[in-house]
């Protein structure tokens, strides 16, 4: 039982995390590796609109929120845009921009344990013998709706079937009267506001340190590689095997095992189904 | 309506269209034919403005430079520069080529990521007008478009493009690869959208025959250049177009 409710919590803070990454890189094939510094730096924003400036939770959540849009925004306008489409460039330049955004944030003093975000609720209820504090059931809520709101955003809304169209062929999505570098960096937008979403959903578990935006970008690279690059869905119900996997490895063999566990996934995916399990673009393709 | 004046396109230094000019008259169908590489697709590129894509693309990888030069006018607007999304929004649509479907989205989805630029009233007209234009979509709405035969992906993919507004249709290869039957349930099809709406057509073939009923005025092009022009009649009277594209004597 333990297995089961930590590994659904789990699960779905992975899923979380890898969101944002699979939907820029399912849309723009940009793989945004400024994702963690994304992640880490709207958890550094709440926490400063929180406790500087004094604004009320839900506030500060929301601007910094939007912030964190305008940044990636900002991010795909400035430079993505020059090297779409070229893989290294685009690898390159965004593992670049998150590093300046990780050690600035480290030289600009935010070291250490001392940051902190509060749950959204206090207390615990216990679940068939294991006790569960109501933030990581509220966390577990938010990802289910984050994952369904997605799906029929991406399906039943203009704008994301515009989105669909392009992640499935840019020049032909053109043809429509679709702008692919608009679409490009709306879904950049989108991508850190996930990324955000993350960060302040699952921040107020632990401390805010630096060091976890390395982490967060490693995970949602497994997830996306194990899922197949380029598929949500996918990152989802990768997000799921690895976050069980995870847990039973804690259980079994002890917790310095988790990393180890979505790394021997990646390497593990990349030798037995390169194309992750549910990155079919190609095989569908050979059946036509 | 489209008028384009001494259209050139250089990939690097080989010429891929030399000096074309060509019309298109409003609700009328314009063929243009010719061999593989005789320039059909890099013609229909440059009017919809794909090919400000490719070049743009090409230009940032550091592949081929294209250039491109001549005249473009639309509706009596300069669109030589135009952004292609820009023209698609103006009203030049293409269906490219290997109609280019979004494989892992259904056929519904497919007519409606088209209708990307219509309003919810004209995406439903529209829509209504697609499914009595090929009644056999109707049945296949949930499918993958990806897992259809290429006779009703061609359908999907025309579809598509009605789905977004044009005021003139660019068809590429409508009927490569496909039955006779199947090319001529779509000449039928095309035929219709002239009739039952006000949309201008250019089609892009290179055989001749089974469209050749239906245009109005057809260009011909070898080796970039358009050789021959004239009405159907005209052409049809043309002892070497008859040799060479309909296996006369």
């Amino acid at each position: 039982m333990e297995i089961l409710v930590y590994g659904t919590i789990n699960s779905v803070s992975l899923a979380l995390m890898g969101l944002g990454f699979a939907m820029v890189y399912g849309i723009s094939r940009v793989p945004n590796f400024a994702h963690g510094a994304l992640y880490i730096i709207c958890g550094f924003v709440t926490w400063t609109l929180l406790q500087k400036l004094g604004l009320p939770y839900g506030l500060a959540i929301v601007l910094s929120l939007a912030a964190n849009g305008i940044l990636g925004i900002l991010m795909y306008r400035l430079v993505l845009i020059r090297v779409r489409g070229m893989s290294i460039s685009e690898i390159i330049s965004s593992y670049a921009i998150g590093l300046a955004i990780l050690e600035g944030l480290r030289y600009g003093g935010f070291r250490g344990m001392t940051y902190t975000l509060p749950v959204f609720m206090d207390g615990m209820v216990v679940i068939g013998g294991v006790p569960v504090d109501y933030h990581r059931i509220v966390m577990v809520i938010i990802g289910i709706l984050l994952v369904a709101g997605l799906w029929l955003f991406t399906h039943f809304t203009k704008l994301g079937l515009a989105l669909q169209g392009m992640a499935q062929d840019e020049r032909a999505a053109l043809m429509l009267g679709i702008d692919s570098d608009f679409m490009a960096m709306l879904a950049m937008g989108f991508g850190a506001i996930l990324a955000g979403v993350a960060a302040i959903t699952i921040l107020p578990l632990g401390n805010i340190v630096v060091e976890s935006g390395y982490h967060v970008l490693i995970m949602s690279i497994a997830v996306c590689i194990v899922g197949g690059l380029g598929s949500w869905m996918g990152a989802f119900f990768a997000a799921f095997i690895i976050g069980y996997a995870q847990i039973l490895s804690v259980v079994f063999l002890g917790s310095h095992f988790q990393m180890v566990v979505a790394l021997l996934a990646i390497i593990l995916t990349l030798i037995l189904k390169p194309s992750g399990l549910f990155g079919q673009q190609k095989e569908l393709e050979d059946r036509v | 309506m489209l008028n384009a004046t001494d259209l050139m396109v250089f990939y690097e230094n080989m010429l891929a269209l030399n000096n074309i000019s060509i019309t298109c008259q409003k609700n009328r169908i314009t063929g243009v034919f010719g061999a593989n590489s005789a320039g059909k697709s890099t013609l229909m590129y440059s009017l919809s403005g794909i090919m400000l894509d490719i070049q743009k693309k090409e230009k940032m990888a550091g592949g081929e430079r294209i250039t491109l030069y001549g005249q473009l006018e639309f509706e009596g607007r300069d669109i030589m520069n135009m952004k292609p999304s820009n023209r698609a929004r103006a009203g030049i649509v293409l269906c490219p080529e290997r109609r280019r479907l979004f494989s892992e989205s259904s056929v519904i989805e497919n007519l409606r990521i088209g209708g990307y630029l219509a309003t919810k009233e004209q995406a439903k007209v529209s829509l209504e007008f697609v499914m009595a234009l090929f009644p056999a979509l109707t049945k296949l709405q949930k499918r993958l478009a990806g897992f259809l035969s290429g006779g009703e992906q061609q359908m999907v993919a025309i579809g598509r493009a009605l789905m977004a507004q044009p005021k003139i249709l660019l068809l590429d290869e409508p009927l490569m690869g496909l039955s006779p039957l199947m090319q001529a349930t779509l000449i039928r099809a095309v035929k219709k959208i002239q009739e039952e709406s006000d949309i201008s057509i250019i089609v892009a073939e290179q055989y001749a025959r089974p469209v050749f009923p239906i245009v109005d005025y057809a260009y011909i092009l070898e080796n970039g250049a358009a050789v021959m022009e004239g009405t159907r009649d005209e052409l049809m009277d043309n002892p070497d177009v008859k040799s060479a594209y309909f296996g006369m004597s």
